[in-house]
């Protein structure tokens, strides 16, 4: 046997999936990838069938087929699901599949966490959707305004709110996983200028996710402390206000249309170029207008809320950036015209998608322009001119490439192709059907018909549009069951696709067909953008291994770090291999949110203790292991460290980016704080003292030394001085606990009732908030001890350590930060 | 990664010269900006009243117009003048192998994005100058 | 009901000469405005924004033909470009040319446009402080599923009603919007655009009529289980005519037969009449309820039908509303009942 055969034999060895039902303990990207494409379009299509009801109700004036309370489940679960079940996680299934291929990396940084982000959504999705069944769904509509969701909802408004909460820990998860994916896992070569523009969308949308979801955590948190325990923020008559409920969900709402729109863009910005067979023409153009769209994105949060009653000079301000964000999108577009035009176009079903995406989502952009004109917004604000105006941007902007994207992209997964016949069938009917169902409705609109109405009058005359509407529908469902048919019927005795199907120039198009769950057989050298197109010799290099890490001569699943901006090797990552744990961690994460929602409280504790538990063995048999050498070659004589620790590590960039999101949420809660405070004229109200400087003070103080502690540990123990170290964490865990007790004194011995008045409920919300942090942070702790006194963290191989001082940094910053605005800001005034 | 190099050089080695944050500072500072002028203006509306003059919310508005569209500024002119090259040499596709040219493309979106940035930031300004009360 | 079609009568020729010059944009525009002709021609106006009888409607839909118009063009020429580029083109077009394409469709128009744009809307902006005080100031809180309305009367007294508005034409109305329990939004489409009526808050919207005739307004806010029920006629008068229907609805009601069943069925524990019963006040003021032109809310016109109807299954008409059956009552008190609120002109 040469070595050639023997290495491509221990790749296939070590990275074999598993069989039978242990398949369900993958967690490699490409089948975790699939699974959750495949679940995002189940829970679409599901979405769909609820739309189909509300059409068949809204069809004929007066209609009784469905009742007025069914309807209003059926309209908040359905935009509920589009949003969160699907156009959100669609985005990251498509990137956990795709994204290693691209890069040329064999796998994700952590494969497990991407399967715990999967388990997290199929549970969540599977709860919040499963409601309806039981007349209980939420239906209070997708933004659940208080005070109709906080205090006239049935449980419907405790699932969402709990679904909801456990899918956005997923997102989160995969935004750690593509960030540091994007950022350290390229290829060598693959200069940042050289990135394909895929991962360029994915880096941004990834890091806005960071910035838009922890807002509507930070009110989740809020919400449901309102909803279990009586805590009034939005409840006016104890000095709450509605609108901070919708400011922190449309600080989230806003940008998270663009989370939606930029990753299903990017798939035009990989199918243009390979079927006008050139470079993309303004490479540079659409990354800076990506960045300049996400950087906008965030300045347009309150044209949801124009007609809240709010100074015409904020209406202005936001109507300002509103506009402004339509250049860095147009220029998006007019790019991909610009590389059509220099191209000779194949004309193929994916073209046919992309074609039918601009169409549609130029008219959502210009509706869109529309809207941001304030004034204008008045009259068609919350009609049926905005439900066409957003699945306009919906449909076109995401739908449509994603189903491009999965016309392209079908033979990289599956190996075999679709039919022509049935895409270019399946696209008219959809998008016909589609324009059929949403053109009329602007005019519904502007006729006067507000959304979210279970029925109307026969004397309005909306007869005629809403059954059109209705009919495009059913057309718009027939074409979508044909695409998925064409995607899901058999195709075993089918011969498998070429390879590089598409002549496509990027590196996903060079692997296999069958593809291998390797990936690459050996880790190319880039040069170009498009190495496919530029190195002949690329492929035949890579399949016969004449690249970096072509074998696993260890038996461990490996891949390559390289450095952030021209992506040099700097380690070999030794990453995850299937195990249960992380769907049995899902699992108890599950159980904590929605056991919660029926206050099963014992249950509850019982529930959250399992995840603990599980979560604590996974990282202690699976993270920051010590190899059992120190560096290993990676074939071309280079000597790469197997183990790295500190911000060169990608472990320490994943706690970082972690806690940037947890920080944003935190920050949010601050922000309700000082929101509070300018809608209330006495703040703390009058009577009420607040809890005091004295206690906030003595918090402060021990929050530093614990802080300080922490750091003292991690440079003791660097020094090699490890009793020290030891004894720093435990002065930490004691100095922790009394930063808790410390901070719970002010408005404990002040006598602050949280139920009274929406000052006193901040004030604990701020302190709950850092509380659960340290108990998190003490847990970190203890982690760190028991891993120094069982050898498993020393002087040279101190990762964890350098993680949960990290970890300290934020909570030590919020610690101070509340201490400073509870016991400070009182003292201003 | 610091922003501040030595001019007149371009950095090999990975991780010096225009990075990652420089190319997103210009839109931080229209966030900031954003930011600013939101919520002072809306905490001055809230707290004095609707029918309220704003003049003296619009000098606090231009003022910090005219620190953003500096400090802007001053980011490009750095750029500019450093890396003159990157935007005059009529090369914009920035496609080549090496630390120069990712660090010529890196100049040239930072550049790109400051221009974006503040036609963001004179956007914003419009309104502020058009309107004279909280109403 | 009042039924109106007003002609479909666009300020939309007016900007067609400023619009684009493209054939394709021509054509566009024409087809798209002509198939909007067809539907708008015979239908019921009563809520359109499209068929503006108020100052704000009027500019609105005047900026949305304009918008539209603009918004074909550029639609037309893009999509236009996009298909040239992947069908119609002989050979591929140079990199010049794309550079151009990028810069001046990307960049150049759309900046200058925008902008452009930003000013227009800005303009539009209410600019309520400059104007003098309003001719009329209404008070509307808005309840799950319906409208309590108070005119301030020139002596500084407030007018009591529910559920159907009158304004006088050419005057301008202020309104001050509240809630008492959850958001709901005010609108009244051709009058003008939209406001919220949040609970804790009162937000100022004004409107000024500009033609006499029956209108609609309707909760454009999802408020709830009948949300879609949540309406109110809009009734602009002649301003002398406005000001004797206020005057009259100023009057206590006058005592009319079959009071005693309105009374013995409990009815004055939610609803004042005034003059006759004014203990709560829970629900829509019926003093001149015989007056209006629907019941519960814009949901059905006002006829002795509907209304026993209404007493007898308000849920079944009204899910989710307050009120509760009056189905146990005997026939002839339901019947005493609805011939005294009939008479409550």
């Amino acid at each position: 046997m040469t070595d050639k055969a023997e290495e491509e034999q221990q790749l296939a060895k070590v990275w074999e999936t598993p069989k039978g039902w242990s398949i369900l303990s993958d967690v490699n990207n490409s089948t975790v990838g699939k699974w959750y494409i495949g679940a995002s379009f189940a829970f679409m299509l599901f979405g769909g069938a609820l739309a189909l009801i509300m059409r068949t109700q809204l069809a004929v004036p007066d209609n009784g087929l469905v009742s007025a309370q069914t309807y209003n489940q059926l309209f908040t679960l359905h935009g509920t699901v589009m949003m969160f079940l699907f156009a959100v996680p669609i985005f990251e299934a498509v990137a956990i599949l795709i994204l290693p291929a691209m890069l040329g990396a064999r796998d994700l940084p952590f494969p497990r966490l991407s399967a715990f982000g999967f388990w997290c959504f199929i549970i969540g999705g599977v709860f919040v959707c499963g409601s309806i069944f039981f007349n209980s769904a939420p239906d209070a509509g997708w933004f659940m305004y208080p005070p109709l969701s906080t205090e006239q909802s049935g449980i419907g408004a405790d699932i969402w709110l709990l679904g909801l909460s456990f899918i956005e820990v997923a997102s989160i998860a995969a935004a750690v996983e593509l960030i540091v994916g994007v950022l350290k896992c390229r290829a060598p070569g693959m200069h940042i200028n050289l990135t394909p523009l895929y991962s360029w969308y994915v880096l941004i949308v990834a890091g806005m996710i960071l910035f838009a979801f922890p807002p509507l955590i930070a009110g989740d948190f809020l919400f449901e402390l309102e909803r279990a325990f009586d805590w009034p923020f939005f409840d006016v008559s104890r000095g709450g206000d509605p609108l901070l409920w919708q400011h922190l969900f449309w600080i989230f709402g806003h940008p998270e249309v663009y989370i939606i729109f930029l990753p299903a863009i990017a798939l035009l910005a990989m199918i243009i170029p390979t079927f006008a067979q050139r470079p993309i023409a303004g490479y540079s153009w659409i990354v800076l207008s990506a960045i300049g769209t996400g950087f906008l994105s965030f300045g347009l949060w309150v044209h949801h809320m124009f007609t809240t009653g709010l100074p015409a000079i904020s209406l202005g301000f936001f109507s300002a950036a509103s506009e402004a964000v339509a250049i860095p999108t147009g220029i998006q577009l007019f790019v991909f015209i610009a590389t059509v035009m220099l191209g000779n176009v194949v004309r193929t079903v994916p073209m046919l998608y992309c074609l039918g995406a601009l169409a549609s989502f130029l008219i959502g952009g210009i509706t869109g322009v529309m809207v941001a004109v304030a004034p204008f917004d008045f009259q068609v604000h919350d009609t049926y001119f905005i439900v066409a105006h957003l699945h306009y941007t919906l449909i076109g902007g995401m739908l449509f490439p994603v189903l491009a994207g999965v016309q392209y992209y079908y033979p990289f997964a599956t190996g075999k192709t679709l039919s022509r016949k049935a895409g270019i069938w399946s696209f008219w009917l959809i998008f016909i059907g589609f324009n059929v169902t949403f053109l009329p409705m602007h005019l519904t609109g502007l006729m006067g018909m507000p959304r979210r109405v279970f029925t109307y009058g026969v004397d309005r005359d909306w007869g005629l549009l809403n059954m059109v509407s209705t009919v495009g529908a059913f057309i718009f469902a027939a074409g979508f069951l044909l695409f998925v048919w064409d995607c899901v019927r058999p195709k075993r005795k089918e011969p498998y696709a070429a390879r590089n199907i598409w002549n496509a120039g990027t590196l996903e198009w060079v692997g296999r067909v069958p593809a291998d769950n390797w990936g690459l057989r050996s880790i190319p050298q880039i040069n170009s953008r498009y190495p496919l197109w530029d190195d002949k010799d690329l492929q035949d290099n890579i399949d016969n291994g004449r690249g970096l890490l072509a074998d696993a001569s260890e038996g461990r699943r490996e891949t390559l770090v390289t450095s952030v901006l021209d992506a040099q090797p700097v380690q070999v990552l030794r990453v995850g291999t299937p195990t249960w744990l992380p769907m049995m961690a899902a699992i108890g994460l599950g159980g904590v949110f929605i056991l919660a929602t029926w206050k099963l409280w014992w249950l509850t504790l019982a529930s959250a203790i399992f995840f603990l538990g599980v979560t604590l063995y996974w990282l202690w048999t699976g993270t920051a292991q010590i190899p059992e050498k120190p560096t290993k070659d990676i074939g071309d004589g280079r000597e790469l460290p197997l183990y790295v620790a500190g911000p060169r590590s990608t472990g320490w960039w994943a706690m970082f980016i972690t806690m940037t999101g947890d920080l944003t949420a935190f920050l949010s809660v601050v922000f309700g704080y000082f929101f509070l405070w300018t809608v209330n004229e006495h703040f703390p109200p009058q009577g009420v003292d607040g809890p005091g400087w004295q206690w906030p003070l003595v918090a402060a103080g021990l929050t530093l030394l614990t802080w300080g502690a922490m750091l003292g540990s991690r440079l003791t123990n660097a020094a090699g001085n490890v009793v020290l170290a030891r004894s720093l964490i435990i002065a930490g865990i004691i100095g922790a606990v009394l930063t808790g007790l410390a901070l719970m004194a002010g408005p404990w011995t002040t006598g602050l009732d949280p139920t009274l008045n929406t000052y006193n409920a901040i004030v604990w919300a701020l302190v709950v908030w850092v509380i659960a942090h340290l108990l998190v942070g003490i847990i970190m702790q203890a982690y760190c001890l028991a891993r120094s006194i069982f050898h498993r963290l020393t002087p040279t191989h101190d990762a964890d350590l350098w993680n949960v001082t990290l970890y300290w940094h934020f909570v030590g910053f919020s610690g101070l930060l509340t201490a400073l605005v509870i016991g400070g800001f009182p003292l201003l005034q | 990664m610091s922003p501040s190099r030595a001019p007149n050089e371009v950095e090999r080695e990975t991780g010096h010269g225009v990075d990652l944050w420089r190319v997103i500072a210009s839109p931080i500072i229209w966030a900031l900006h954003f930011l600013f002028c939101y919520v002072f203006v809306a905490i001055y509306c809230e707290k004095l009243g609707r029918p309220t003059d704003l003049t003296a919310a619009k000098y606090w508005v231009v003022a910090a117009t005219v620190v953003a569209l500096g400090a802007i500024g001053w980011l490009t002119l750095g750029i500019w003048r450093v890396r003159a090259r990157s935007v005059t040499d009529n090369d914009f596709e920035f496609e080549h192998n090496s630390p120069e040219e990712r660090h010529r493309f890196l100049s040239h979106a930072a550049l790109m994005l400051s221009i974006l940035s503040a036609v963001a930031i004179l956007y914003v300004v419009i309104p502020a100058l058009y309107l004279s009360t909280c109403r | 009901m009042h039924k109106s079609c007003v002609p479909f009568n666009t300020p939309a020729r007016e900007y067609m000469g400023q619009a684009g010059r493209t054939w394709t944009g021509n054509a566009c525009r024409f087809s798209l405005l002509a198939l909007t002709a067809v539907w708008l021609a015979g239908c019921n106006t009563e809520q359109s924004a499209l068929h503006p009888a108020g100052q704000d409607a009027a500019e609105l839909a005047d900026l949305f033909w304009f918008m539209t118009a603009i918004g074909a063009v550029v639609w037309c020429v893009f999509m236009g470009a996009a298909v040239y580029a992947i069908l119609g083109k002989k050979a591929p077009r140079s990199e010049k040319f794309a550079d151009r394409l990028v810069f001046f469709g990307g960049v150049v128009f759309p900046t200058i446009g925008l902008a452009a744009l930003l000013v227009v809307g800005l303009a539009l902006l209410p600019s309520w402080a400059e104007a003098d005080t309003p001719d009329l100031r209404v008070h509307v809180t808005a309840e799950q599923f319906w409208w309590r309305i108070a005119y301030e009367a020139e002596d500084g007294t407030l007018v009591e009603t529910a559920n159907e508005l009158h304004l006088p034409n050419g005057a301008t109305a202020e309104f001050a919007l509240t809630s008492t329990d959850v958001i709901h939004s005010f609108w009244i489409p051709p009058l003008g655009g939209k406001m919220d009526a949040i609970p804790g808050r009162t937000n100022v919207l004004r409107l000024e009529p500009t033609k006499e005739g029956v209108y609609r307004g309707v909760c454009a806010e999802f408020c709830g289980t009948s949300h879609a029920l949540m309406a109110f006629p809009v009734v602009v008068h002649e301003a002398g005519e406005f000001n004797a229907w206020l005057e009259q609805q100023r009057q206590p009601a006058r005592p009319a037969p079959g009071r005693e069943a309105f009374d013995a069925a409990g009815c004055g524990a939610c609803h004042i009449v005034r003059g006759i019963s004014e203990e709560g006040a829970v629900g829509p003021d019926l003093t001149h309820f015989g007056s209006r032109r629907t019941i519960g809310a814009g949901t059905l016109p006002l006829t002795e039908a509907n209304l026993e109807d209404w007493l007898i299954a308000p849920e079944h008409i009204k899910p989710g509303v307050r009120m509760p059956s009056f189905a146990t009552l005997p026939d002839q008190d339901r019947e005493a009942i609805v011939q005294f609120l009939l008479e409550l002109k």
